[in-house]
């Protein structure tokens, strides 16, 4: 049976309905009651999130780690031998080292290249249902740190701050379909744009098509005016595949970012970037291969043979 | 009585958002994960009637947009989920095998969530937001329908029991 749609039901719903058409509109327009009125709510939700970060943290990658099972033998001999090794650890205490390592890798980054930055730990995962990849991170304006502004992980590029509030910061990660980002190919210094394709691999379209990319050159972002939104110089991951389509007018490419963004836990805000470009400098290293020891054996046959 | 069933639901609601923000947020789930507080209000609005579905769909919409991980500008979640609500329980009102059967409310709940994801794409395509490629879309979309499958029969008889509880009906999910 539908219902019988009394007038003040349908009139109740045109009221809703022109509101928030009208909520809409001033959002557009830019009315500062809206964003205070988000930025409030951040505001009353940040302890509530840091809270529940604080107790799921032992937990919240359970879920994240499972899909990533099985994708070759060898990691899952290292997880179990890990697992096996960590089982000794107290809870918490691993989670606190866990953090303290990314956080000393986001500082030998950091300090590498100059950048004053802000130390944040992630506090709560974007919601999938609006279709974007964001963090928000435990600090906000009042630690320093304001809009546009570069976000680093342990190994490279993490995202861009989209939004700041007092205690907390909603970051746009490096996989957001919306996020772009101006690189350069470290050694060659071409330069091209990467945009998220909400993976772990982004698309590279090059800017100039007299040059050329191959697989394996490393991406470090170019910088932006006055450093914001990027810095300069930070590794943004590197090349894994080349289009060479008749069809295109430069080169493309596939692009794997050096960060992890499923196991995100500290990230650091640049605040302020060194006055010097860093260059090149922050190229990770190409892994060694291990030597493997030879031996030889030298046989000399005896001059009289014996029976 | 409406004040009383004001005041019982604005508490009810504000503590499912809250938990959907401190502690469902914090799991990175295969597939997009799924969302709590949607699940709530739409079965809310399933098994109660068009004006309080209406209701119900602009208080989540609002708390929705208030959340920092909103995609668009304040109002787009309030629309649409006032539009969905509505329409869910427009068309399941006084149906039995629909708002008095559990299969009929997950059913309903899974169709109505995509709708709202497919409604929030389309209006992003209309203000200016980027919502991604094809493929990742997609896999959002079957993500979260898969997960709001399997999460909605396993909520619906505590959502339902604050439904009664809130409205003081007799019937049970």
């Amino acid at each position: 049976m539908r219902y019988g749609g009394e007038g003040r039901t349908r009139l109740l719903l045109i009221i809703l309905i022109v509101t928030a058409l009208f909520l809409i509109t001033l959002d557009l327009r830019g009315v500062a009651v809206l964003d205070g009125a988000r930025q409030g709510t951040q505001t009353i939700l940040s302890p509530f999130q840091k809270a529940g970060n604080f107790i799921l943290s032992p937990v919240k990658n359970f879920v994240s780690d499972l899909t990533h099972l099985g994708r070759t033998r060898n990691q899952i001999e290292k997880l179990r031998a890990d697992n096996a090794k960590l089982k000794a650890d107290l809870l918490n205490r691993k989670n606190a080292d866990a953090q303290l390592k990314q956080l000393e890798s986001i500082l030998d980054l950091a300090g590498t290249a100059g950048y004053k930055v802000v130390n944040a730990k992630v506090i709560s995962q974007g919601s999938s249902q609006s279709f974007s990849q964001t963090v928000t991170i435990d600090s906000g304006s009042n630690a320093g740190i304001k809009k546009n502004m570069t976000v680093l992980s342990q190994t490279g590029i993490a995202g861009v701050v989209k939004d700041v509030y007092p205690t907390t910061a909603l970051v746009m990660l490096a996989t957001d379909p919306a996020f772009k980002i101006g690189v350069r190919i470290a050694g060659t210094q071409q330069i091209g744009i990467l945009s998220g394709r909400g993976s772990r691999s982004g698309s590279l379209q090059l800017l100039d098509n007299l040059t050329t990319v191959k697989v394996g050159d490393v991406l470090l972002a170019r910088g932006s005016v006055a450093n914001r939104p990027f810095v300069p110089g930070v590794p943004v991951g590197y090349v894994t595949a080349v289009d060479n389509s008749a069809g295109e007018i430069a080169q493309s490419g596939t692009v794997r970012y050096y960060t992890n963004f499923g196991a995100l836990g500290v990230l650091a805000v640049v605040v302020s970037a060194s006055s010097s470009n860093p260059g090149d400098a922050l190229v990770p290293p190409k892994p060694v291969p291990t030597p493997i020891p030879t031996v030889t054996v030298y046989v000399t046959p005896s001059p009289s043979p014996t029976k | 009585m409406l004040t009383r069933q004001i005041s019982l639901s604005v508490p009810v609601f504000l503590f499912i958002f809250l938990f959907q923000e401190a502690v469902v947020s914090q799991f990175k789930l295969p597939g997009g994960g799924f969302s709590l507080f949607v699940i709530f209000a739409l079965v809310w609005a399933v098994i109660s009637t068009p004006e309080i579905a209406a209701l119900t769909g602009f208080g989540a919409g609002i708390l929705m947009d208030m959340s920092g991980g909103a995609g668009g500008p304040v109002g787009q979640w309030t629309l649409i989920m006032i539009i969905v609500c509505y329409g869910v329980s427009y068309l399941g009102y006084g149906d039995g095998n629909i708002n008095g059967n559990p299969i009929g409310v997950v059913f309903f709940v899974v169709v109505a969530n995509l709708l709202t994801e497919m409604l929030f794409l389309t209006s992003s395509a209309l203000l200016g937001v980027t919502t991604g490629s094809f493929g990742q879309v997609l896999v959002t979309l079957l993500g979260n329908s898969l997960w709001t499958l399997v999460i909605t029969p396993i909520v619906l008889p505590v959502f339902s029991f604050m439904h009664n509880f809130v409205f003081e009906t007799r019937s049970a999910l």
